[in-house]
């Protein structure tokens, strides 16, 4: 009686087709909002000019960067080079105003024995 | 079919019209029995296959996608059921192709037993829906239905013996009726 049962039961609730009318309406509403495709190509194509963009600047960038950088220890190289020559200049200025004076005292004194000489 | 799965999430359209030819009639048989009228059934089929088509990147398989329009179909059926105060039953005349040439030989017998399936509640109609329609075991009834398997399994002998019972005094009843003829 169970399996009887059970027989008219899956006989009674066997599962029925909707009318060919809803079945059209039905497709063409869900396949009118279908989600967007990824488009993943495209959004990269769109983003290749400004990677191109960006790689230029960067690699721009580091060249000026070099550049300035050798400039300005060439322009530090030639600064101590001048404050070197300059000192070395005062240095024998110096020396030379000495070197004057030790003439100039020894002189003095060769000429006051000379004339203490003839005095006598 | 899987791969029908893939291309419709891919947004072929011819994919998507493949998986909603193949599963309509069971949403829809499912909606219909369980609310009673073609509009509503029409309606929720509708519904659910939209919500079928914002949802196609969680559904991993083809077997998925009958759990899932199983499961949403039974679901938002019985909510409907639970917010109306009473189901209209089914009217016997709105749904002709509901008997076919090759039905088994009591189309009488089978109408009594739709009818009485639309006295259950909305719970125990799901669950013998899913059990002889939808050809589900126990246990895949309860994790669709989302309901422990022995209130399951319960529902199904409750409602087996109520409809045992109420059919035989039918068949009893038409015999009496044809012995006087």
């Amino acid at each position: 009686m169970s399996k009887d049962i059970e027989s008219q039961m899956r006989a009674a609730l066997r599962a029925v087709a909707p009318s060919e009318e809803f079945t059209q309406k039905l497709v063409a509403n869900v396949t009118s909002r279908l989600p967007a495709p990824p488009k993943p190509r495209r959004f990269a194509a769109g983003l290749r000019p400004l990677a191109w963009w960006f790689s230029a600047s960067l690699a721009a960038s580091v060249v000026l960067a070099v550049g300035v950088h050798q400039h300005l220890q060439q322009q530090r190289l030639q600064q101590s080079g001048l404050e070197a020559r300059r000192e070395v200049l005062e240095a024998l200025r110096v020396t030379s105003q000495k070197l004057n004076l030790a003439y100039e005292a020894v002189k003095s004194q060769s000429t006051s024995l000379t004339d203490a000489q003839s005095g006598a | 079919m899987d791969e029908q799965l893939a291309k419709a999430r891919r947004g072929e359209r011819a994919a998507l019209t493949l998986l909603v030819q193949t599963h309509q009639r069971s949403v829809y048989s499912l909606a219909l029995r369980m609310l009673g009228t073609r509009d509503l059934a029409e309606d929720l089929t509708q519904e659910v296959f939209m919500q079928m088509n914002g949802n196609l990147s969680a559904i991993d398989s083809n077997r998925h996608l009958g759990f899932w329009l199983r499961q949403v179909t039974s679901n938002r059926a019985i909510d409907q059921l639970r917010r109306r105060a009473r189901v209209r039953l089914t009217s016997l005349d709105e749904e002709p192709q509901l008997f076919s040439a090759e039905e088994a030989s009591d189309p009488l017998l089978q109408r009594h037993l739709r009818a009485l399936l639309a006295d259950l509640s909305p719970q125990a109609r799901a669950v013998l829906l899913l059990r002889y329609q939808e050809d589900l075991d126990p246990v895949e009834i309860a994790r669709t239905l989302d309901m422990p398997l022995n209130t399951v399994k319960s529902h199904l002998k409750r409602s087996l013996e109520s409809m045992r019972e109420k059919t035989a005094n039918m068949q009893s009843m038409r015999c009496e009726g044809s012995s006087y003829e």
